[in-house]
C-alpha cells in the first residue's frame, strides 16, 4: 500500500493516543525531519512574556546611558527566558529551539515576548553535559536546521543571551549647530553615543554567555539606531544563542560542493512585461 | 436585469455553486509546482472550494454579564479571570481601585462562529465534490469597509485520492505541494486544520496604570521605578495560553504541526489593553512507525 493510501486509511480510525496530551509545535515539516535525523523530537509550543516599567523621566534632562532602560530590558529578558524554560520543563522538554524574539522599547515600558518549540532527545536521555557542566534546559533562537548542524559539529546551545544599552547623545552647542548646519559631516555626538551603546550591549551579552558557562555566542542579531520617541537616544540591542562544546573537540562538518545546473527562472511583470529575475 | 438573491449558504452549498461544482472543468488554488506534486503523490484536484461568512460583532449585550459590580465582575460561563486590588484604600472617586484581567468570551465566540462558519462552508463544498480532503487551505479576516462587519473566508483545493475508501470526514490541511508530500512521507496523515482565538482584556488597577504611564516612582505607586508590570505580563501570558489550550482541545490525541501564533493588542484607554491571540496549525496523525531519515548531507552551492 502506498504511503498516501495508508494515510487515508489511518484517518478512518481515531488517534492511537486519544487520551494523551497532543504534541504541539511551530516547526515546519523540514525542521521536524531534520530534528528526527539527529535524534530529537518536538514536544510542545512554549512561550515567555514579560513587560517592565520604567519612569518617563528616565529619558529627560540628561546625557549618557539610560541605566533604567538597560536594567528594565535585562529584567524583562531574564524573566521571559526563565518563564519559557519553566514551561519547557513542565512539558518534559530538554530545551527550546527556534525561539522568535519580539522586542519593543517604549518611553515608559519595555516588552519581551518569546515563542518557540520545546524539544527532547527521542531516547529521552538528557543531552550530554560536556566539560563537566550540568545538563540544564536550554533556550535558543537557532532554527532546527542550525540546531541539528550545531549538534553534528559537537556543540550544544546553552541559553538565549542578550544585552542592551540606550545612550542619550549630548546636544550640540548653538555655535556648533550654526557652523555645521550647511556641512556634510559626521555628527560625532551621535556616533559616540552609538559606539558607547554598542560596547555596553555587546559586553552585557558576552557576560551573560560567560555566566551561563558557554564558550561563545552564535547567530547574533543586532538592532541599532535612534528610538522612535526620542531621536537623540541611540539604542543598541544584541541577541544570540550562547553555545558550548559538548564533544571532546569540534567535529568538522565537511560539506559537499554542488553546482546547480538550473537556469535562473525569468518572470515577467504583468503590467510592463519587463523581465524580473 | 434583476439578479435573484443567492439562497442562504447556511444550509449547505448554494444552488449556483452546486451547479458550477457539477460542471465538467475543475478549478484549483494550487501553484503549478504544487499541482505537479499533488499529482505525483496520487491526489487529483477536483475543485477550488471556498467558504465565507460576514459577521457583526456586538459587545454591548454580554460584555461582563449581569453581576458587574464593585469588586464583583465575573466572566459569563466561567473562564480566565484575575483580580488586582488597589493597595491604597480609598483615595478618590477617580482612583483606579480595582483592576482585572478577564477573558473576553464574547470576542472568542464571535471569532469562532465566523471562522468555523466559513471553514464549514468550504468543507461542505468539498463534501459535495466527494473529495477525500482539502489541501493548501488559506484563511483571512478583514473588515468590510463602512459596514461595521468582518468578513471571514476559507479557501482550499479539494482533492480525491483514487483507490482510497471514501473518508468518514474529509481531511483538511494548510499544507500543499512538497511540504505535504514530505509530511506524508515522514509518516504523518493530515487530519484537519486547527484554529483558535483567545481574547483577554487587561483593565489596569492604579499600580498597573502608573507603571504603564511611567509614573511609578514614588512610595504611592507601591513599586520601584524599574519593575515588572505583573498584571500586563500575566495577561500577555494568559492570552497565549488560552489559545494554546483551545488548540490542544481540537487535537484529541493527535499532533499539532506547523503552528503559527499571532498576537495583537490595542489600548482601550489609559492603563487598559485588549489582547488577542490567534493560533493556526495542522492536526496530523502518525500512521506508520517512526523511521528517522539519515542525517542529510551538508552541501555548499557554488554559484
Amino acid at each position: 500500500m502506498s504511503d498516501l493510501l495508508a494515510a487515508m486509511a489511518a484517518l478512518r480510525t481515531p488517534a492511537a493516543t486519544a487520551a494523551g496530551r497532543g504534541v504541539t509545535s511551530d516547526l515546519t515539516i523540514d525542521e521536524t525531519l531534520l530534528l528526527h535525523s539527529v535524534g530529537w523530537e518536538p514536544v510542545d509550543l512554549v512561550v515567555g512574556v514579560s513587560w517592565w516599567s520604567l519612569p518617563w523621566s528616565s529619558w529627560q534632562w540628561r546625557t549618557g546611558e539610560v541605566g533604567e532602560a538597560s536594567q528594565a530590558f535585562a529584567g524583562a529578558m531574564a524573566q521571559a527566558t526563565d518563564e519559557m524554560r519553566q514551561e519547557c520543563l513542565r512539558a518534559g522538554g530538554t530545551g527550546v529551539v527556534g525561539v522568535a524574539v519580539e522586542l519593543s522599547v517604549r518611553s515608559t515600558n519595555i516588552q519581551v515576548a518569546l515563542a518557540g518549540t520545546a524539544v527532547r532527545a527521542i531516547d529521552h536521555h538528557p543531552r550530554p553535559p560536556g566539560k563537566g557542566r550540568s545538563a540544564a534546559t536550554f533556550v535558543s533562537d537557532l532554527s532546527a536546521r542550525d540546531f541539528s548542524l550545531l549538534l553534528r559539529a559537537g556543540w550544544a546551545p546553552v541559553s538565549l543571551v542578550a544585552g542592551a544599552s540606550f545612550v542619550i547623545a549630548p546636544r550640540r552647542s548653538a555655535s556648533q549647530w550654526a557652523q555645521q548646519k550647511t556641512q556634510s559631516m559626521e555628527m560625532p555626538n551621535l556616533t559616540q553615543a552609538l559606539y558607547l551603546a554598542r560596547e555596553r550591549a555587546m559586553e552585557r551579552m558576552q557576560e551573560g554567555a560567560m555566566s551561563a558557562g558557554a564558550d561563545g555566542v552564535v547567530g547574533v542579531k543586532l538592532q541599532e539606531g535612534p528610538l522612535a520617541h526620542n531621536a537623540r537616544v541611540m539604542r543598541f540591542i544584541a541577541v544570540g544563542t550562547a553555545i558550548t562544546l559538548v564533544e571532546v573537540e569540534h567535529r568538522t562538518v565537511s560539506p559537499t560542493m554542488v553546482v546547480s545546473l538550473d537556469d535562473p527562472v525569468v518572470q515577467f511583470a504583468a503590467t510592463t512585461l519587463g523581465a524580473q529575475v | 436585469m434583476t439578479v435573484a438573491p443567492e439562497p442562504a449558504a447556511r444550509d449547505g452549498v448554494p444552488e449556483a455553486a452546486e451547479r458550477r461544482l457539477r460542471s465538467g472543468a475543475w478549478s484549483s488554488g494550487l501553484s503549478v509546482a504544487d499541482f505537479a506534486t499533488c499529482l505525483q503523490m496520487g491526489m487529483d484536484p477536483v475543485g477550488f472550494v471556498q467558504g465565507y461568512a460576514v459577521m457583526q460583532w456586538s459587545w454591548t449585550t454580554n460584555r461582563f454579564g449581569p453581576s458587574a459590580a464593585w469588586g464583583g465582575f465575573t466572566v459569563p460561563g466561567g473562564g480566565y479571570q484575575e483580580n488586582y486590588y488597589c493597595p491604597h484604600g480609598y483615595v478618590s472617586p477617580d482612583h483606579r481601585a480595582y483592576g482585572m484581567n478577564v477573558e473576553q468570551r464574547w470576542v472568542e465566540d464571535a471569532w469562532n462562529q465566523g471562522w468555523w462558519l466559513a471553514f464549514d462552508r468550504m468543507m461542505d463544498e468539498a463534501r459535495q465534490l466527494g473529495a477525500h480532503g482539502v489541501i493548501g487551505v488559506v484563511d483571512d479576516r478583514h473588515p468590510l469597509a463602512g459596514t461595521g462587519t468582518q468578513e471571514f473566508s476559507a479557501r482550499g483545493t479539494a482533492v480525491v485520492v483514487p483507490g482510497a475508501d471514501p473518508p468518514a470526514e474529509p481531511f483538511s490541511t494548510l499544507l500543499a505541494g512538497q511540504r505535504l508530500a514530505k509530511l506524508i512521507e515522514a509518516g504523518f496523515a493530515p487530519v484537519s486544520v486547527v484554529a483558535a482565538a483567545s481574547s483577554v482584556a487587561m483593565l489596569g488597577n492604579c499600580i498597573t496604570t502608573y507603571q504603564l504611564s511611567g509614573t511609578s516612582t514614588g512610595w504611592f505607586a507601591g513599586a520601584g521605578a524599574v519593575t515588572e508590570i505583573a498584571q500586563v505580563g500575566r495577561a500577555q501570558w494568559a492570552v497565549r495560553n488560552l489559545a494554546r489550550e483551545q488548540a490542544r482541545g481540537q487535537l484529541h490525541g493527535d499532533t499539532l504541526h506547523g503552528t503559527s501564533m499571532d498576537v495583537f493588542e490595542r489600548e482601550m484607554g489609559e492603563g487598559s489593553l485588549a489582547i488577542q491571540c490567534v493560533i493556526r496549525g495542522n492536526r496530523v496523525r502518525r500512521f506508520k512507525d517512526f523511521s528517522p531519515l539519515p542525517a542529510p548531507a551538508p552541501v555548499v552551492r557554488l554559484t
